[in-house]
């Protein structure tokens, strides 16, 4: 007997309850819990106080560097690996051993690191003096099952880290969470890997695998998964960048929403508090918070994926069935059946209709005014139409209603698609500059180096290579390079189109997991889908379906040690030299058949809602299943924020 | 209703919420629910509640995953040896990546020839894991001599990048900026030494303005830095002196437009000599004259100084006419203009500044500047559209008897 996918995906919770667990206890009883704001809500979805209490956990805290004095002498830290953090921990340790000395000797202080401890972590554990009186452990919890066919790992720092930092540290966290739903899901035949750090994580996914095989690890059993497409979030910036058109989408626009959780505060909205402050109003601290899961608010899963010019209407829709539900009308029986059964679910139909209907209130009061035009230069640009105009656009942006993250946000997306000039580049710096503060100079180098923006080179240094760069002149003069791949892969629709997934950009762009994932499920082999895909770099496949193709069968030990940096392939091929084997050979007739009915897609660097929504109509013109999966669901501010 | 439908109708615009006559306005559905639901509030550090699984009938864990599978999920979480496996030979390169990888406890140190060395590098390189790279990297930087590292990390940029990294997150800029210069980077050190001087300065301004200086004189006067970011830097000292000259702790650290916004609330009457004075920030920063005239129009409509408003933004031409005068660009004006809720009158006057007649009754329409509706549909000799705006208008109101004289008007010859 098989279970539902789903519902295995939300037994996750209980692996990583029993992860905890098992640290838990070997902390001992009594414990002071000591836990990072940040991590409170993912918690939530593990474990309640009551399973804590039974654990050994006796009172709770929230981590406050200046945290005084607490309850019992054990101490347990729940903290994600954040270097700060930890530190900021550690100094926290060291002076209450310094008011008692003695508790060196009992071993009383634990960190619990989530997803896990680094290596630099012990050394500085060691160089403060606090080795063997200060235990690590790692807690790696499993993917939350967050929304019908969503997962996220919840680990918001990432993004920062891989890509703005280009620190790699978490790249085994990522392949151990894919290494453990495989065991519960089966591992996938067919694997699509974009990108250098996506190639990384199956490699490291490997090195598990082997190292954990056992004889009764059965690997044929279930194969929930017949495909896994795996993508780094710098290969489609286009699809963090543009404003989305979608109900969630937008929400995230607006309002803040951790693990799930939206919180509800309409009077300090994300594009009210990034703008420059004129007056001095007072912030309101009531809390209303919206559970974004359609398991428990079906109404969300009606709007959540629709262009946002719908959604008024469904509400609307709904309220009316609601008002016309003619409750004095019942006799006394079935009065109390209604009273039992129905009233409650009623009654929280009402709150969350509610709630939405605030949602929506508030998207209108911020994007009214500005949304048409934006979205409207925002096509232009992918489009490569009308330069000048896009630039004044964005220009005049800077220079009046500017905002610390959207309007880097724009200026990255015009950067991206139809370049700026040296000239262009600083007057949009000097503007954001004096608006936020000087300090902020190092922002557009993080920028640049995490391959949002383009830093055109100064008009003296130009003149010099001009006549080297005639490389760009060979693309006909209306594509640059990111229209040239778009093109090929037929992301940006010329014609409008019903149940086209570029509704999601209101009809201008259709992200690159979609088009990926579409390519997958319509093609008859694996050839074909290399075919379309060879607009691709960076591609490459893993599985199953290539294992036949492989040249004698290396073990890992044997690849590790004859590895060359140049050419390395671990646990997966490059997608160009397999289009050419399959060409070649007459014989496979096109490749390996796949049609996959069941896709996991993961975006390492966050998914956008934008990006869910679409894969969401290919799964439905293609009849099949899509299941997104992420370190955490973002916005385009936020990754902007993470370059701040 | 077409995809951009609502956001283009006028009417959505000011009157939000109904889109047709059988659609529920947000109040009526919002009176149909009842008040908004309070979820659970955060003061409480932990809620009791497990958000949905308790709501689920979960599969219980030794259906999910074998028992014997689960302690090898916990056990790799760990990072310890497998009890029922005899460890490799742990001096291998191939074994000591593994253990690396799979987060175990390593002996670097029988790793002693350059050759050993250098794959082990490679080889953290080529899996990518950045613990493992960064693990290798110091135990490179610990084992050998720095012009050897620095060659080997000089043509291995992840690996490189993963040791600026971790010397930015430690804060050894001097070790950093060392290496930056010696790989012919010095820009990037420059930038860097700026970050990190902000991040540690944070309020000292005399501070900050000492060490900004210094990076000035040693890190942005050399060739290869861009002119543009000298330029901000310079910018960016010349703005602490004024800080420091003006000594108010609620500026420090705050941005020009910040301070600027600060002077026009309270220092708007002084004379471009003083230090205080909104002129004399907008000349030494060299604020642009939009984001002055934004900061000003924000400044003093939020403070209901409408005369102020008024006296900058119009003008009076040689025939007497008041007409606008401003560096926003109008439909922007106007836009704000109508959320910072100017009279009718100043909308008016924005709007008589715009030439072409289509964008001029659009906007007019948009903003429900009923004089400027009427005189443009008079121009345009419209009597059916200026027929079917009256109709919109409250009866007896005076735009209502101002449609009304105009339709009446004998003097028109109306085009329908």
């Amino acid at each position: 007997m098989d279970h539902p996918l789903s519902l295995k995906l939300a037994s996750l919770s209980l692996v990583s309850q029993h992860k905890l667990e098992c640290i838990l206890s070997t902390c001992g009883n009594k414990i002071d819990f000591i836990i990072d704001p940040m991590l409170i809500k993912p918690l939530e979805r593990i474990c309640g106080v009551t399973w804590l209490r039974q654990h050994g956990v006796d009172k709770i805290y929230k981590m406050d560097p200046q945290l005084g004095a607490t309850a019992n002498t054990k101490r347990a830290y729940l903290i994600p690996a954040c270097l700060h953090k930890y530190k900021c921990v550690l100094d926290q340790i060291a002076s209450v051993l310094s008011l008692n000395p003695s508790l060196s000797e009992t071993k009383c202080f634990h960190i619990i690191i989530v997803p896990k401890t680094m290596s630099t972590y012990d050394s500085i554990l060691e160089s403060k003096g606090l080795y063997d009186i200060v235990q690590l452990h790692s807690f790696s919890w499993e993917l939350f099952n967050l929304d019908d066919q969503l997962l996220s790992l919840e680990l918001p720092f990432l993004y920062k880290q891989v890509f703005v930092e280009q620190n790699q540290s978490l790249l085994s966290s990522i392949a151990m969470s894919l290494w453990s739903l495989f065991h519960v899901t089966g591992r996938p035949k067919c694997i699509l890997s974009l990108g250098k750090v996506s190639s990384s994580v199956l490699d490291v996914l490997e090195v598990y695998k082997e190292s954990y095989q056992r004889d009764f690890i059965n690997v044929d059993k279930s194969q929930d998964f017949g495909s896994l497409i795996i993508m780094d979030r710098d290969q489609d910036y286009a699809s963090s960048l543009l404003t989305p058109a979608t109900y969630t989408g937008l929400l995230n626009e607006i309002f803040s929403i951790n693990c799930g959780q939206l919180d509800l505060n309409v009077k300090e909205t994300k594009i009210k508090k990034g703008k420059v402050n004129f007056t001095t109003e007072e912030k309101s601290d009531k809390k209303t918070v919206i559970t974004l899961d359609s398991f428990t608010d079906t109404l969300y899963g009606e709007i959540k994926h629709r262009h946002f010019s719908e959604v008024l209407s469904v509400l609307s829709s709904k309220a009316k069935l609601l008002k016309n539900e003619d409750i004095k009308a019942l006799g006394i029986q079935e009065m109390k059946d209604y009273v039992t059964t129905k009233l409650q679910q009623v009654t929280l139909f009402k709150h969350n209709l509610v709630n939405h209907v605030l949602a929506c209130e508030t998207i209108i009061a911020e994007m009214n005014n500005k949304f048409e035009n934006l979205t409207q230069t925002e096509c232009e640009m992918l489009n490569n139409r009308n330069k000048k105009g896009n630039y004044t656009y964005v220009d005049e942006h800077f220079g009046t209603d500017i905002h610390v993250y959207n309007s880097l946000r724009l200026m990255c997306l015009l950067s991206l698609t139809q370049g700026l000039s040296y000239d262009e580049y600083n007057s949009l710096v000097s503007k954001y500059l004096l608006a936020f503060g000087y300090k902020f100079l190092y922002v557009f180098n993080n920028l640049i180096s995490a391959g949002l923006l383009v830093q055109p080179s100064s008009p003296k240094l130009s003149l010099n290579i001009s006549h080297l760069s005639n490389l760009s002149e060979r693309l006909p003069k209306w594509q640059t390079a990111f229209q040239n791949t778009a093109n090929k892969l037929k992301q940006l629709p010329q014609t409008e189109s019903e149940n086209s997934p570029g509704y999601v950009f209101n009809g201008s762009y259709i992200p690159l997991v979609a088009a990926m994932c579409n390519t997958l499920l319509t093609s008859e082999s694996l050839l074909e889908v290399l075919n379309k895909l060879s607009p691709l770099n960076d591609l490459k496949v893993g599985g199953a379906i290539i294992d036949k193709q492989k040249i004698g069968m290396e073990t890992l030990n044997e690849k590790l040690s004859n590895l060359s940096l140049n050419n390395f392939e671990l646990s997966c091929k490059d997608a160009k030299t397999i289009l050419k084997t399959l060409k070649s050979d007459s014989k496979m007739n096109g490749g390996i058949n796949i049609k996959p009915r069941t896709v996991l897609v993961y975006i390492i660097g966050g998914v956008t809602y934008a990006e869910i929504a679409a894969c969401d109509v290919i799964q439905t013109i293609t009849n099949s299943k899509i299941f997104i999966a992420s370190d955490c669901v973002s916005s385009g501010s936020d990754v902007m924020a993470a370059n701040l | 209703m077409d995809d951009d439908d609502y956001w283009n109708n006028s009417e959505t615009k000011a009157k939000a919420f109904s889109f047709d006559d059988d659609v529920l306005s947000t109040q009526e559905i919002l009176a149909i629910g009842q008040k908004p639901y309070s979820g659970q509030s955060n003061d409480v550090p932990f809620s009791s509640t497990i958000v949905n699984n308790t709501k689920r009938n979960l599969i219980p864990l030794n259906t999910l995953i074998s028992p014997k599978v689960l302690d090898l999920i916990v056990l790799a979480q760990s990072g310890k040896d497998p009890k029922d496996k005899i460890p490799e030979n742990i001096d291998t390169t191939v074994a000591t990546l593994k253990r690396l990888i799979l987060g175990r406890s390593c002996f670097l140190n029988v790793h002693r020839s350059l050759k050993s060395k250098t794959e082990l590098l490679d080889g953290a390189v080529a899996l990518g894991d950045g613990n493992a790279i960064l693990t290798v990297v110091l135990f490179l930087i610990q084992t050998l001599n720095k012009k050897v590292v620095h060659e080997l990390l000089s043509s291995r940029p992840l690996a490189l990048n993963h040791y600026i990294s971790y010397l930015r997150s430690e804060c050894k800029i001097t070790e950093l900026t060392d290496l930056l210069t010696m790989l012919g980077r010095s820009p990037e050190a420059a930038v860097y030494q700026l970050q990190h001087i902000v991040k540690t300065q944070g309020n000292n301004v005399e501070g900050l303005l000492r060490k900004l200086n210094n990076i000035l004189s040693n890190h942005f006067n050399q060739p290869g830095i861009d002119a543009h970011s000298t330029k901000m830097l310079t910018d960016y000292i010349k703005f602490l002196e004024w800080q420091k000259y003006v000594n108010k702790t609620e500026l420090n650290n705050k941005s020009v437009l910040e301070c600027l916004t600060h002077c026009c609330q309270l220092h708007w009457h002084e004379g471009a000599g003083n230090m205080m004075s909104p002129l004399t920030l907008c000349q030494r920063q060299q604020i642009t004259p939009l984001q002055y005239d934004w900061v000003v129009l924000n400044v003093h409509a939020n403070s209901n100084k409408w005369d102020i408003v008024e006296s900058l933004f119009t003008k009076k031409d040689w025939l007497g006419r008041t007409t606008v005068s401003s560096h926003i660009p109008i439909e922007t004006l106007l836009s704000k203009l109508n959320e910072l809720q100017a009279s009718k009158r100043m909308m008016a006057t924005c709007l008589n500044k715009i030439q072409n007649g289509d964008d001029k009754l659009r906007l007019a329409y948009k903003y429900k500047i009923h004089s400027v509706v009427i005189e443009s549909l008079l121009k345009q000799k419209d009597r059916t559209a200026l027929t079917n705006y009256k109709m919109t208008l409250s009866p007896q109101s005076e735009e209502y008897i101002l449609a009304e004289n105009t339709l009446r008007e004998p003097s028109i010859k109306w085009k329908n």
